[in-house]
């Protein structure tokens, strides 16, 4: 008698392979989107006054002068759900953040550089554009599910990849996520001031520091967490003209706590 | 750049060795399986726990055999994956296929050897190798045991 043989299903492992392979991607970019669109659902519908409370806490150092011009600019956005907050963080490289529940981050660096109010204004208006878009509590939701299905996928070593890519999610914006805030910062310095003279000139003195090589390092960390500057000076002329914004104005100085901290 | 390469080709380099060096050894492994269960069809091997009362036992002994089958990183990959959805383990079958059917192999060559005729009681137990609750990076590999009581018979006159 022969033996039956039937104890081994009769699959070719690299079918079974193809198979798995491919209903699990399948079936995990399927969970995927829909837990992406549910963190898009919860950004939408979590009421600013409770995503101030979770993230409360902040570090850095407060200075009264950039608080009451935060102030003055908010004053603009008269639907702000938030009591946007601002903080100075001691860092080389010019750079600002926007961080979940409302808090703004400017570096030192920035500050020093900076050459007059309307410039800090836009930078300031750019950031609130973005606690505008709720985009920081976006990143961070997806930054959130990137590590989770990494993890779920690698195990051990996946978490590790799965820290850097969620710390690459919560820094960097998109290019319409950017322009977004742009054209809230435009705004806000245009209603401030009632002109849109020396938003840019934070923007524009980013190529001029590419001459330099440290100088490029400092630009770097810019660039690495927004789009290209000239690009973005381009589209704010076109913004300003668009808009009817008057591009010429007397620039007002730095308030003296901030020029000489 | 160079580091995405590494964390991806070495997995695949395994995942390929794994396949074609896997499937040689299997196939290699069914050839002298089959070859050796046709040899030795004619020794009747049962799990009876006593002979046929017509049977007039001359001597008995213990006979056993077993055998350990690796598993390789293509067979461990697909059983991975076969771990989120659940189903058949094919890449593990095949596995434990062999084992037993090696290890009842090597039973009746025991006993063929020392000049039985029959294998009765026969009890198959198996066992995996290098627990993966221990350490997953452990060399999984499951052994088969067969043992049962080899029976040499009077000649009738």
């Amino acid at each position: 008698m022969e033996p039956l043989e039937n104890n081994v299903s009769p699959e070719h492992p690299l079918a079974e392979l193809a198979t798995l392979v491919l209903g699990i991607a399948l079936i995990g970019l399927g969970i995927l989107a829909v837990a992406w669109l549910a963190v898009e659902g919860a950004v939408r519908f979590l009421p600013a006054s409770v995503e101030q409370r979770v993230f409360a806490g902040a570090t850095g150092r407060r200075s009264p002068e950039l608080e009451a011009l935060l102030e003055r600019l908010a004053r603009h956005w008269p639907e702000n759900g938030y009591s946007p907050r601002v903080r100075i963080v001691e860092l080389d490289a010019p750079n600002a953040f926007a961080l979940p529940g409302g808090q703004l981050l400017v570096t030192s660096a920035l500050l020093e550089q900076a050459g007059s109010e309307n410039e800090l204004a836009f930078v300031l208006g750019h950031e609130l554009g973005h606690v505008a878009g709720r985009d920081p509590l976006r990143a961070l939701g997806r930054g959130l599910l990137v590590s989770l299905a990494l993890s779920a996928l690698g195990g051990a070593e996946g978490a590790s990849v799965a820290g850097s890519a969620a710390a690459l999610g919560e820094r960097s914006f998109s290019r319409e996520q950017e322009s977004v805030a742009d054209r809230f910062g435009l705004a806000l310095v245009a209603a401030e001031y009632g002109h849109v003279a020396g938003a840019s000139d934070f923007l524009r003195r980013l190529p001029d520091a590419e001459a330099s090589e440290s100088a490029a390092a400092h630009a770097a960390s810019w660039l690495a967490t927004h789009p290209r500057s000239a690009d973005r000076v381009a589209e704010l002329e076109i913004l300003a003209r668009r808009q009817g914004f008057p591009t010429q104005g007397s620039l007002t100085p730095l308030p003296a706590g901030l020029r000489d901290p | 750049m160079a580091d995405a390469i590494f964390q991806l080709g070495v997995p695949l380099f395994l995942l390929a060795l794994g396949y074609f060096a896997g499937s040689m050894a299997e196939q290699s492994h069914y050839k002298s399986i089959r070859v050796r269960e046709l040899r030795l069809r004619r020794m009747p091997t049962t799990n009876l726990r006593r002979p046929p009362a017509h049977w007039r036992v001359e001597s008995i002994t213990l006979v056993a055999g077993s055998a350990v089958i690796s598993v390789d990183y293509f067979k461990r990959f697909l059983a991975q994956l076969r771990g989120f959805i659940g189903g058949r383990v094919r890449s593990y079958e095949s596995l434990l296929d062999r084992a037993r059917r090696e290890a009842v192999l090597r039973m009746k060559e025991e006993a063929v050897q020392g000049g039985f005729d029959a294998v009765i009681n026969v009890r198959l137990e198996s066992t995996n190798i290098a627990s993966p609750l221990r350490n997953d990076k452990g060399t999984a590999g499951v052994e088969v045991l067969a043992f049962g009581t080899a029976l040499k018979l009077a000649r009738s006159a």
